[in-house]
């Protein structure tokens, strides 16, 4: 093919060890663009509305998307998506590194597991031939020390990605992880890949992909190659990668602080990017394409533990694993960020999880009787380590918080739900909504729960006024179509806006890549497309109007930021309310939250309108009709 | 002209692998380019560049007289003459001499220099001797 | 004193460069900070996040000597 698909997608049944080579459908991906979209279509299409997500009939599926390996820059994406264990909805998780380009130089799009294998398998793939190869000797095995043990046993120039034992245990948030500390951390499809009992991935390829104008995509990459070089913002990413903006954080009092109780952490400065680089760099790492490299080697150096090696701490490990935590040392903010990765789980909501049950050992909820002797201090990274053991083994209570920090709560009761940081049973990013109205409502409308690359609001929140809500919504809405976008073509989003490559850009090169002469506002529709269509799959499954699961934890408007800058801030119940209110309307969905027929038919999802009025969930008609337009790109005021 | 590499400056990207390929191939395929790159990790954690170093041995062992340098000292393979035999790839020290399932002969950097542009972090650059060394060697 | 300051996006329009595409000569007086230079010149600080000079970052409370070349770093998009 010349369109930057590969052409050839597969279809795995784990169950009976059946792999099926089927056409890569380029119609699907003319309308939902890859990646994201085509993972969304499937899932809602194929997975019953009552599947377990640790059944059988849970689908994983892997797909490249259209643009990765296609030397456009930082297109190194690959995306896992499956119904969540985490959020019991859509789930939809990427990760950068070499792995979907090398998926796509062996020749495949997508790849659809369906099934339970009877006994651990990882599946191979070298070009033509497709394995399902015996597993049992790397079950059981940390992600890290599987991946070096695969290279080893296949060889050097295979891109592996793996499960940890949390994932083959079934924590609900566990990760899946490659190229050494590169993770698809989100949604738990770590725990999918493990109730498949799915090890690992190996693959390796020497194809070539074909493109429709590689002349004109040349030229362009060329160009924005030579024009970002010399980019100002460009050193201090290549430098310190998203570890840069954690003081910024502290300073605008958006840092979590002890499982979100606070804002600012007085100790940041000893953990932030500067220390980050001085005291733990090996070296920087790139994903496939990319000259941002904003990925960090490096090492945790503890007295009396071993020197681990690692990439990272990124921003959100940082922020969660580090001043949320009450951690004073990067080298131990890092060996929690190893631990996580090794043991295989998401260190966004290992942070938050871990944070949740330092909040309740703090408060009494939780006693050294529970932790097997163990306390749960903050700022102690043994008393986490005791913990993560316990919790990756699923021992003791252990059990409860391998739910994430939703279900520990709904077991440890004692109003424990008040500080469980969560929407929808997924933790929070490493931003308090408290003083960023905007980034509140992003965390409670976002389709995977409280997670910050759907919409990402905090510089607007600072210009616009950070205790107004007037206009959020169109904002967030609007965001949460364009930032999808990279998702759904498999690239990286940190090349737009930080360096100068516009929408435009990206659509000219993906246009040379398919021939396809998509516009931005056509790709707007498409990501607005697939978000209500992740929407309905979740109302679907949850039987219940969308409304009901968009509200925050009740920390958010009960306890005001206690202390630092934002002291004394903080959103009301009533502006929650009407940031809910307004953003429906935006969404031309109805006041409880429910897509109504006329914005799912103007969007061609006749199919989801007529599936949710079964149900009894079709939005009402909204009085006025719906907006023509649907989100507003936020354009800063003049100064 | 000859490429030197700063070994601890490579972050992995490939972007030297995949314009090279585009170059001499119009083919996005990193499989088909002159230079390789190592991934060592977890232990020391590093990416090493291997670039091809003009030793000639490629030259000196290939039966058919297929690859001759030539004025800017890079070693050009005659795709005629070449019959992938592969002696040039057992013997090459740096093992940056490539076959691909796709081409009936081998392929050698030919020092066209588009890494060394693309390369953005100084790993893989462009290196000449000085005016002055030139001259002490002739 | 001079001073040069770089940036790119939003911030490149307001600075409006005129040593090269991303840079301007700025004179301004010994012992001021960012923040004061910034709002001298006319832009709003709320629009610089902190700011990067020899390979490090920095608040807009920092002082910059003479000849020093001053990235402005706008908030970023999020990590």
């Amino acid at each position: 093919m010349n369109n930057g698909i590969a052409g050839t997608s597969l279809r795995i049944n784990l169950t009976i060890g059946e792999i099926e080579r089927i056409e890569s459908d380029e119609e699907v991906y003319r309308r939902w663009h890859g990646g994201r979209g085509v993972i969304a279509k499937i899932l809602y299409d194929e997975v019953p509305r009552d599947a377990d997500p640790f059944g059988p009939e849970n689908i994983f599926i892997v797909n490249v998307g259209i643009m990765s390996g296609c030397f456009i820059p930082a297109g190194s994406k690959v995306e896992f998506g499956s119904v969540s264990p985490l959020t019991n909805g859509h789930g939809d998780s990427n990760m950068g590194g070499h792995l979907g380009p090398m998926l796509k130089f062996a020749g495949y799009d997508m790849i659809i597991f369906t099934g339970i294998s009877p006994k651990p398998v990882y599946l191979y793939i070298d070009n033509d031939t497709i394995e399902l190869r015996d597993a049992s000797r790397y079950w059981g095995m940390g992600s890290l020390d599987c991946e070096k043990q695969l290279k080893k046993d296949l060889g050097e120039d295979f891109e592996i990605a793996t499960i940890g034992p949390a994932g083959e245990n079934g924590v609900l948030f566990s990760c899946i992880t490659h190229d050494f500390g590169r993770q698809a951390g989100r949604t738990g499809q770590g725990a999918v890949m493990g109730s498949k009992k799915l090890k690992a991935i190996a693959v390796r390829g020497n194809r070539s992909i074909g493109v429709y104008d590689l002349e004109s995509l040349k030229k362009q990459v060329m160009e924005i190659i030579l024009r970002t070089k010399t980019h100002p913002n460009m050193e201090p990413w290549q430098k310190y990668g998203t570890s840069f903006f954690i003081k910024w954080s502290n300073d605008n009092a958006v840092l979590p602080a002890y499982n979100f109780q606070t804002t600012y952490f007085n100790d940041v400065g000893k953990i932030d990017g500067d220390q980050l680089v001085e005291q733990c760099l090996i070296s920087h790492k790139a994903c496939f394409g990319c000259w941002m490299n904003c990925g960090k080697y490096t090492k945790a150096v503890i007295p009396g533990k071993p020197i681990v090696h690692l990439e990272g701490p990124e921003y959100e490990t940082i922020a969660l694993c580090g001043s949320n935590l009450g951690m004073k040392d990067i080298n131990h903010v890092a060996y929690i960020n190893w631990m996580l990765d090794n043991l295989g789980m998401d260190t966004m909501s290992g942070g938050g999880v871990i944070a949740f049950a330092m909040e309740c050992f703090e408060r009494g909820l939780i006693t050294e009787k529970d932790l097997e002797g163990h306390t749960l201090r903050w700022g102690s990274v043994d008393d986490v380590e005791h913990l993560l053991d316990m919790v990756a083994r699923r021992r003791g209570i252990g059990e409860w918080f391998a739910g994430g920090s939703k279900r520990a709560s709904e077991k440890i009761g004692g109003g424990s739900e008040k500080f469980a940081m969560h929407v929808k049973g997924q933790e929070m990013s490493g931003y308090d909504g408290r003083w960023s109205p905007g980034m509140l409502l992003s965390y409670m409308t976002a389709d995977i729960g409280a997670h910050h690359n759907r919409s990402w609001t905090i510089t607007v929140d600072i210009a616009e006024g950070r205790e107004s809500v007037e206009g959020r919504a169109k904002i967030v809405v609007y965001l949460q179509h364009i930032r999808p976008l990279f998702d759904t073509w498999c690239i990286c989003r940190l090349f737009w806006g930080e360096v100068d490559v516009t929408p435009e850009e990206i659509v000219e090169s993906l246009n040379h890549i398919t021939g396809w002469g998509v516009t931005v506002d056509e790709a707007l529709r498409t990501s607005e497309m697939i978000w209500n269509l992740t929407r309905c799959h979740y109302i679907e499954r949850n039987r219940d109007n969308g409304r009901a699961f968009d509200y925050p934890p009740s920390r958010s408007w009960e306890d005001k930021i206690p202390s630092g800058p934002g002291k004394g801030k903080g959103v009301t119940r009533d502006q929650i309310e009407q940031m809910l209110d307004e953003y429906y309307a935006a969404r031309g969905w109805d006041k409880n939250g429910n897509p109504t027929r006329e914005v799912l038919e103007d969007l061609g999802l006749v199919f989801a309108a007529d599936n949710l009025e079964k149900l009894g969930f079709l939005g009402k008609p909204i009085p006025g009709g719906i907006p023509p337009v649907r989100g507003e790109k936020y354009k800063p005021k003049a100064f | 002209m000859r490429i030197k590499i700063n070994r601890d400056m490579c972050t992995g990207c490939r972007l030297c692998l995949q314009i090279c390929a585009i170059e001499h191939f119009s083919e996005i395929n990193p499989k088909k380019a002159a230079l390789r790159i190592e991934a060592k990790f977890p232990d020391p954690g590093k990416y090493w560049p291997f670039v091809c170093t003009q030793c000639g041995k490629c030259a000196e062992v290939c039966p058919e007289d297929a690859i001759n340098q030539n004025e800017i000292g890079a070693y050009i393979v005659d795709k005629e003459r070449c019959t992938n035999c592969g002696e040039c790839v057992a013997v090459c020290p740096v093992g940056v001499v490539f076959q691909h399932s796709d081409l009936e002969h081998v392929i050698i950097c030919d020092f066209c220099m588009r890494c060394t542009e693309v390369c953005n972090t100084g790993a893989i650059v462009k290196w000449e001797k000085t005016a002055a060394a030139k001259e002490k060697e002739a | 004193m001079v001073i040069y300051l770089k940036a790119g996006s939003e911030l490149r329009h307001r600075l409006k460069p005129d040593i090269d595409y991303y840079t301007r000569r700025i004179k301004t007086d010994a012992g001021k900070t960012i923040k004061e230079v910034l709002i001298d010149l006319g832009i709003n600080p709320a629009l610089v996040a902190f700011v990067y000079t020899e390979g490090k970052v920095k608040s807009l409370d920092f002082i910059p000597s003479s000849g020093q070349s001053i990235t402005l770093q706008p908030p970023v998009s999020g990590g």
